[in-house]
């Protein structure tokens, strides 16, 4: 209904846009409608710009369909139309102009979230998260992200731009990798540029304003995220130090689960079970806190007597991308340090 | 009576070439209709015309039957302002696109290009006489298979289900596999797959790790930018190309699933580059890699070096930006944003250093 409302208003809106000649129109992003019929498809096209009657003959016509009725005619380009973008309609040797602007109350794309939420990182951060309040443009993201030094430089060659961006299904959250050539010891962008961040020094992630959703329409201002950078994490997340607080029997309150760290939000996500005495799921509500170094499990239904079981995919990972089996970057010359091929760990509480 | 007798015996081959063409194996699944395709990441030709897309949005890749399409000659085809001419024919700014892969059919030479737009919409084109016609992809015989990982598949977490993104980065077919690589947002790690062709209900993935030795000095996982599926020595052989630059090579034969396995590193090409694309350049015996970069020129490699260096590489590359192991040399293309084989010669999409993105061919010429 909400929907509903805001389409008719945008319309309204448009509408109210047209000069007096463009009367006979109908326009959204998604078509744009006459009220006559046109001789045929060939004598109704739309194009980018404002193109004069003479330009007209040389210029590339938007792609799209038409459907000609008695009285009406309809044309839906390929892709909606684009705001704050000038148009020039062409119909029966008529040529006019049109273009669509937001609406006045048109909510502009926000920052919801940004992960690591810690303002204290290890040198070796390896990913980011950006959660958006809508859905993004998904075409070169990376392009307006950035990492600034205290002084406010720039650094160069910070993030693995990606040309097939990670986001996410609904297109709100979006995965950024620090160069991981510079977060290894040992390969050559590594070697010459050196680690993207030193420790006991101050940076901010930029999020600039140039950075659209996918309507084309940008952020108002640069969002930025200070944090400071901490000694590096060369250590696997061990699940044994992790501590556990059983919740009482009969109850639905949370259990909590303290990995003693603080670890990546996106490979947390769907990777730890519970499974109660009868090794059946626990459904719930879970969600991160304290800076992602705590899960909180709320039942659906209370818990019940016995030993549960807590399993743990082997893949998680902390800020620095060192998981359950392995090292982020390993030494060969390290015997202890080889990988160990486990899929999955676990961890037993009792609920009395 | 001779002439009815040809007129007969030309009719029937040509029911029989048609009943063959109908009843391909390869195309036995093939239906027509939407394949849902709701990305263009990467694409490559596979047999009887088929083109493989690798759509990550929707996890899946989809083999659409193209053989409609008419041989064309694009031996000359060149176009200026390519984006500005896709951003126009969609009506929208150049900003607001992003052109995500380009393929040749060796079969007709037609000309594909994909393409996103902010709304997130994939356009394809395909070239003809130096212009762009959309392919529709909404009824289109064809078949497909998910790509979505198979723990994601079985969660019950919608939420975490959504989050999971696996971005397909190159795509090839090599006999009878669609082969992938790419990149996960929830852990670091080469993944490399490998799916049997036709599709079937019983998918089986192979899914493994490759991973390099830097120098000697630290085991590396890292995402595989663009690879080729090819011979070496006789036997197939994977050649992949790292978003750090390493060149790393690893026998077909040890591509099973939910292996790791280590490739052994035969060329660094530079830091502060990045492979963008790869392709097999032929001229009788002679076989070339051809590599285009973000940061390089397009590289010429003699697969007789590849072939000839036995060594991995495990000494650092002291010299800054220099390059070592197998030997090669740059041709006169910089900025080769797209690759692709065409004819004799090759394909590429360009920026050239007046900002025109041009689309032209590069000559055979080079390897002969």
């Amino acid at each position: 209904m909400k929907n509903n409302l805001s389409s008719l208003a945008f319309i309204l809106f448009t509408l109210c846009c047209w000069s007096q000649d463009l009367s006979t129109f109908e326009v959204t992003k998604d078509y744009i409608a006459l009220t006559e019929t046109v001789d045929s498809s060939a004598s109704f096209k739309v194009y980018k710009g404002e193109l004069s009657e003479k330009n007209v003959h040389t210029a590339t016509p938007i792609l799209g369909s038409i459907i000609s009725k008695k009285e009406s005619s309809r044309f839906t380009p390929l892709i909606p139309f684009t705001f704050n973008q000038k148009y020039t309609v062409v119909y029966n040797g008529v040529v006019d102009y049109f273009e669509i602007n937001p609406p006045k109350d048109y909510e502009r794309l926000s920052i919801e979230a940004i992960y690591p939420s810690s303002r204290k990182l290890p040198s070796n951060v390896l990913k980011w998260y950006i959660r958006f309040s809508k859905s993004i443009d998904q075409t070169n993201p990376y392009d307006h992200i950035h990492f600034l030094t205290a002084s406010g430089d720039t650094i160069r060659k910070a993030i693995l731009n990606l040309e097939n961006a990670l986001i996410s299904e609904d297109r709100k959250l979006l995965t950024v990798w620090i160069d991981p050539g510079r977060q290894k010891r040992g390969l050559i962008p590594n070697q010459q540029l050196g680690a993207v961040f030193e420790e006991g020094k101050e940076y901010s992630l930029v999020i600039t304003q140039e950075f659209k959703d996918k309507e084309g329409i940008p952020l108002k201002q640069n969002q930025i995220h200070q944090f400071i950078i901490t000694t590096s994490d060369r250590k696997q997340p061990n699940v044994n130090s992790w501590k556990i607080r059983s919740p009482e029997v009969g109850t639905i309150s949370e259990l909590k689960i303290d990995f003693k760290e603080q670890m990546d939000y996106g490979s947390m996500l769907n990777r730890i079970t519970l499974l109660n005495p009868d090794k059946k799921k626990v459904t719930g509500d879970l969600k991160l806190i304290k800076n992602e170094s705590t899960l909180v499990l709320k039942p659906h239904k209370p818990w019940i007597k016995g030993e549960y079981e807590i399993v743990i995919d082997s893949r998680i990972e902390d800020l620095a991308g060192n998981n359950l089996n392995r090292l982020f970057d390993t030494k060969i010359v390290d015997e202890t340090s080889k990988d160990i091929d486990k899929a999955f760990y676990s961890l037993f509480f009792s609920i009395k | 009576m001779k002439t009815l007798t040809s007129l007969i015996i030309l009719l029937i081959l040509s029911i029989t070439s048609g009943t063959i063409h109908a009843d391909s194996l390869l195309k036995v699944d093939f239906k027509t209709g939407d394949p849902g395709i709701t990305s263009i990441n990467s694409m490559t030709f596979g047999p009887e015309n088929i083109l493989f897309i690798g759509d990550s949005n929707s996890a899946q890749i989809v083999a659409v039957d193209l053989s409609s399409h008419p041989k064309v000659d694009n031996s000359k085809v060149k176009i200026d302002f390519l984006d500005k001419v896709i951003a126009d024919m969609l009506g929208t700014a150049v900003d607001q696109i992003q052109i995500t892969d380009m393929a040749v059919n060796p079969e007709n030479s037609n000309i594909y290009i994909a393409v996103h737009h902010s709304s997130g919409i994939p356009v394809l084109f395909r070239v003809e006489d130096d212009k762009l016609k959309q392919v529709p992809l909404k009824d289109v015989s064809h078949s497909k298979t998910t790509i979505t990982d198979p723990v994601a598949k079985d969660a019950k977490d919608k939420r975490g289900r959504e989050l999971r993104k696996w971005a397909v980065a190159d795509i090839k077919y090599h006999e009878g596999k669609v082969l992938l690589s790419g990149l996960s947002n929830k852990e670091f790690a080469s993944t490399f797959r490998s799916v049997d062709f036709p599709f079937t209900d019983q998918q089986i993935y192979g899914s493994l790790e490759i991973f390099h030795a830097a120098h000697g000095e630290y085991e590396t996982h890292a995402p595989i930018k663009t690879f080729l599926a090819t011979s070496i020595k006789g036997n197939p052989h994977i050649v992949a190309g790292y978003t750090c630059t390493p060149l790393v090579v690893l026998p077909m034969d040890k591509i099973k699933a939910g292996e790791h396995h280590k490739g052994r590193t035969v060329a660094e090409l530079g830091s502060g580059n990045s492979p963008l694309d790869m392709i097999e350049m032929k001229n009788g015996d002679k076989r070339y890699l051809v590599i285009s970069n973000t940061n390089r020129p397009l590289m010429k490699m003699d697969f007789a070096d590849l072939e000839a260096y036995q060594n991995a590489l495990t000494t650092p590359v002291t010299k800054k930006g220099a390059a070592a192991g197998v030997e090669y040399v740059n041709l006169p293309y910089v900025n080769v944003l797209q690759l692709d084989k065409l004819g004799d010669g090759f394909l590429m999409i360009k920026r050239e250093s007046t900002g025109n993105l041009l689309l032209r061919t590069g000559s055979s010429w080079w390897f002969k």
